[in-house]
C-alpha cells in the first residue's frame, strides 16, 4: 500500500545532514499508524512526501502502487487530490466558506472522489451533510459560519473533508493537539469509525503518547531511523 | 468555476479592505472618463463655436487673434477695417453673403456685437445650425436689441425690457448715459457658443452709441451745452428716416427692406470685422489670397475651421496634462490594489496550505489570485462608470451654463471603452504580482502552514 525503501531527504540541496532517513516501510491497507517522536524530528516532512509535495531526495516511495517520485509535481497534486485526505494541526478551514463548502472542497479537485461521494448520496452537498452528522456536527451548524466554530468542531470539518469520497489514505499531523482529553478520545473513535467505513489507510501523527493503545500499529520516526 | 466561486467568496469576506480598494479604482475610473469626456466636449464645443463662415476678415494681426477677437469676443481688435474695403470685398464675385461686426463695447460685462440683420440669417454654428428665437425676432429698429440666451436668463431681461448700453469694455463703464436706451426685441435659444453672452445691435446703433460717447466725453472738457441741441438733432435724423421709410413702403416692399437694412447699417467709418459665406467654396482660397494682398488697407483673412484647429492645437499642453493626472489617479488606484493583496496575501498562507492539501495545484493558486484583481478591476470599472453617468446627468447644466461646454450622454465610445480595456488590462497585469507571490509561496510552504 505504501512502500518506502531507502528514502532519504532533505530540505536543501546544500544541507549537510538529511532530515529524513528511512531504510524500509511499509503500511498495510486499512492500518491505522500511530506515529511519534520528538518535536523536529522529521514527522511532517514525512508526511509531506507522503503527501506528495515534496519528493525524496533519494530511495523509492511507492504509494498504491505508483512510484511518487516518478511523478510530475502536477500530477502528484492530482494524486493528492485523488487519494488522500489530509487534517493539520488546526485551523482547517477556510473561514469564508461554510462546513458544508469546506467538506465539498475535499473532493472539488478530483473528478474520482467527487464520483465516489456521489455514489452515498445525490449531492455533494447531501454526502457533506451525511458525513458532518456522522462526525458529530449538528445540522444547525453545517451553514453557519466555519470561522465562529470551536476548534474541536472545526476538527470534525476538517475530518469530514479528509473523508468525502473516500480517499485510499488519510493522513492526519496532530489534529488533536487543541483538543481536550475528552474531545481526544472522542475525536478519534470518529475517525476510526470513518476510516473503517470507507476502508481507507490512516497515518496519525501526535506527540501524545497516552493516544497510542488505540491504534492498532505504532512508528517511532527516531527508532525507524536508528536502524541504518 | 470552483475558482472563480472561491475567489467570489473570499473577496465578500474581506469586504472592507476590498471595497475600499474598489472604491479608489471607481473614483479614478470616474475621474478619468469624466476628464476624458469633459475634454472632448469642450473640443467639439469649442470647434463648433463657428460654421459655415469660410471667411473671417479683418485688420492684420495674427490669425489667432482676429478668430479670438471676432469669434470668441476675447482681446480687443485695435483696427478695423474701412467701410469703403468692406463693400469693395463684398462685391466680388462668387460672395453669397457677408456679416459684418462691430464689437468693442459692453452691457455688464457681455459683449455688445452691432451687426447686420444678416447675422441671424447666415451666422451659422456647430453642424451648420442657425439661430433660433426662443422669443421676438430680430432688430428692426435701430434702437432694437437681440440678446444671447445667457444674457436674458442671467440677467433676467424679457421682450419689452429697455437696455442701457455703453461704450468701452469692462463690467464698470463710467459712462452710463440714458440717452440710447435699447429696447429687447429677440432673445435668442441657446448656443454653447460665445452668441449666449451677446447683445446684437444694428451696426448703425455703434456709431450712436459711440457718438453719445464722445459727446459726453467733449462736455466733460466743455461747459457748453452743445450736446442737448446734437441729441435733438440726431433725433430729428431718425425721425427723417422713420418718415422716408413709411413714403417708400408703398412703393416698393424690396425697397423697403432695403431702405431699412441700410438705416440698420448706417455708414460706419469702420467695422471690426466681417464674416463672409461664398457660393461655392472654390472661392475660398483665391478669395483669401485676394484679401490678404489688398493693396488699399492691409487685410488678413482667415478660414475659421482652420484656425480653430491651430487654437486647439495651442491648448494640447493643457489637454496632455489632464490626461497624464488622471492617468496617474488610475495607477495609483492600482497601485493601492496592489497593496492590500500583498498586504493580505501573508495572512493568507494558511488558505493557500489548504487549498494546496485538498490537490490544488500552484497554478490553480495563480489563477484564483489573478481572478481576484481581476474581478475587483471590473468591479471597479462597472462602478465608476456608473458615477460617471450619475457625475454627467448631474453636472451636464452646470457645465453648459457655466463653461459653455455642452456634453453629450451617450453610451460609452470606442475609446472610452479602450480607456477601460487598458484600465482592466493593466489591473489584471498589476494583479499577476500578487499572483505569482502566491504561486511561489505555494510551492515553497507546501502544505506546512507558516504564519
Ligand atoms: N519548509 C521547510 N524548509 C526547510 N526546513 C524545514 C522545513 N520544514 C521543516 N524543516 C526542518 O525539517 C526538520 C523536521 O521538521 P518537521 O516539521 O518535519 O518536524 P516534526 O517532527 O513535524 O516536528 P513537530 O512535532 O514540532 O511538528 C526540522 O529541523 C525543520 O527545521
Ligand atoms: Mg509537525
Amino acid at each position: 500500500m505504501i512502500t518506502l525503501s531507502n528514502i532519504s531527504f532533505k530540505w536543501h540541496k546544500k544541507a549537510l545532514s538529511n532530515t529524513l532517513n528511512i531504510p524500509y516501510l511499509s503500511i498495510n491497507k486499512g492500518e491505522h499508524v500511530f506515529l511519534h517522536g520528538p518535536s523536529g524530528c522529521g514527522k511532517s516532512t514525512l508526511l509531506s512526501l507522503l503527501a506528495g509535495i515534496n519528493s525524496p531526495t533519494s530511495g523509492e516511495l511507492t504509494i498504491l502502487g505508483k512510484s511518487l517520485q516518478m511523478l510530475t509535481k502536477a500530477k502528484r497534486d492530482a494524486f493528492r487530490a485523488d487519494n488522500i485526505g489530509y487534517i493539520f494541526q488546526n485551523f482547517n478551514l477556510l473561514p469564508y466558506l461554510t462546513p458544508i463548502e469546506n467538506v465539498v472542497l475535499g473532493c472539488q479537485f478530483s473528478t474520482s472522489r467527487k464520483r465516489n461521494a456521489l455514489k452515498h448520496a445525490s449531492s455533494l452537498e447531501q454526502q457533506a451533510a451525511h458525513l458532518l452528522n456522522a462526525l458529530g456536527l449538528d445540522t444547525n451548524l453545517h451553514y453557519s459560519n466555519a470561522a465562529d466554530l470551536s476548534i474541536g468542531q472545526q476538527q470534525r470539518v476538517a475530518a469530514a473533508r479528509a473523508f468525502i469520497g473516500s480517499p485510499a489514505i488519510i493522513i492526519a499531523d496532530e489534529p488533536t493537539s487543541a483538543l481536550d482529553t475528552d474531545n481526544r478520545q472522542h475525536f478519534i473513535n470518529l475517525l476510526f469509525e470513518q476510516a473503517k467505513n470507507s476502508n481507507s489507510t490512516l497515518v496519525f501523527v501526535s506527540h501524545d503518547n497516552s493516544l497510542q493503545p488505540l491504534f492498532n500499529r505504532s512508528i517511532n520516526l527516531v527508532t525507524l531511523q536508528d536502524k541504518l | 468555476m470552483i475558482l472563480a466561486k472561491l475567489a467570489f467568496k473570499s473577496l465578500l469576506n474581506r469586504r472592507a479592505s476590498v471595497c475600499l480598494t474598489l472604491l479608489t479604482i471607481a473614483i479614478s475610473v470616474m475621474l478619468l472618463l469624466s476628464i476624458e469626456r469633459i475634454r472632448l466636449d469642450a473640443k467639439s464645443s469649442f470647434s463648433n463655436t463657428i460654421s459655415g463662415t469660410d471667411l473671417i476678415v479683418g485688420a492684420r494681426t495674427g490669425d489667432i487673434q482676429l478668430l479670438l477677437s471676432s469669434v470668441f469676443r476675447i482681446g480687443h481688435a485695435n483696427n478695423g477695417i474701412s467701410w469703403e474695403s468692406y463693400n469693395y470685398i463684398k462685391n466680388q464675385r462668387g460672395v453669397k453673403w457677408t456679416i459684418p461686426i462691430s464689437l468693442g463695447d459692453s452691457h455688464k460685462g457681455n459683449a455688445v456685437l452691432g451687426t447686420s440683420p444678416d447675422y441671424f440669417t447666415y451666422y451659422r454654428y456647430a453642424k451648420k445650425q442657425n439661430l433660433r428665437f426662443v422669443a421676438g425676432q430680430a432688430f428692426k429698429h435701430i434702437n432694437d436689441v437681440v440678446l444671447g440666451n445667457e444674457v436674458a436668463t442671467k440677467l433676467g431681461y424679457k421682450l419689452g425690457d429697455s437696455i442701457v448700453i455703453s461704450h468701452g469694455m469692462g463690467n464698470t463703464s463710467f459712462h452710463h448715459h440714458k440717452d440710447n436706451p435699447f429696447t429687447v426685441v429677440g432673445i435668442l435659444a441657446p448656443t454653447g457658443t460665445p452668441v449666449d453672452k451677446t447683445l446684437h445691435i444694428p451696426l448703425g446703433a455703434i456709431d450712436l452709441i459711440h457718438a453719445s460717447h464722445s459727446r459726453h466725453a467733449s462736455s466733460a472738457h466743455d461747459e457748453h451745452d452743445e450736446h442737448d441741441e446734437h441729441d435733438e438733432h440726431d433725433e430729428h435724423d431718425e425721425h427723417d428716416e422713420h418718415d422716408e421709410h413709411d413714403e417708400h413702403d408703398e412703393h416698393d416692399e424690396h425697397d423697403e427692406h432695403d431702405e431699412q437694412n441700410n438705416a440698420l447699417i448706417g455708414q460706419p467709418k469702420q467695422i471690426t470685422a466681417f464674416l463672409m459665406g461664398f457660393n461655392s467654396p472654390l472661392y475660398t482660397l483665391q478669395m483669401r489670397r485676394n484679401i490678404n494682398q489688398y493693396k488699399p488697407e492691409a487685410l488678413l483673412a482667415i478660414m475659421p475651421a482652420v484656425t480653430l484647429k491651430e487654437l486647439w492645437e495651442m491648448l494640447t499642453i493643457v489637454e496632455k496634462v489632464l490626461l497624464l493626472f488622471s492617468a496617474v489617479v488610475v495607477l495609483i488606484s492600482l497601485l493601492g490594489m496592489l497593496t492590500t493583496l500583498l498586504a493580505n496575501l501573508n495572512q493568507r498562507r494558511r488558505e493557500l496550505a489548504i487549498l494546496r492539501s485538498v490537490g490544488a495545484k500552484p497554478w490553480h493558486i495563480f489563477t484564483l489570485m489573478s481572478i481576484e484583481s481581476l474581478f475587483i478591476t471590473l468591479l471597479g470599472c462597472i462602478v465608476g462608470c456608473i458615477w460617471f453617468y450619475v457625475l454627467m446627468l448631474t453636472s451636464a447644466t452646470y457645465l453648459q451654463t457655466h463653461a459653455g461646454i455642452s456634453i453629450n450622454i451617450t453610451s460609452l465610445s470606442y475609446y472610452e471603452l479602450t480607456l477601460i480595456a487598458i484600465i482592466m488590462g493593466s489591473g489584471f497585469i498589476i494583479g499577476l504580482i500578487p499572483a505569482t507571490r502566491a504561486y511561489f509561496y505555494s510551492l515553497t510552504d507546501g502544505m506546512s502552514i507558516k504564519v
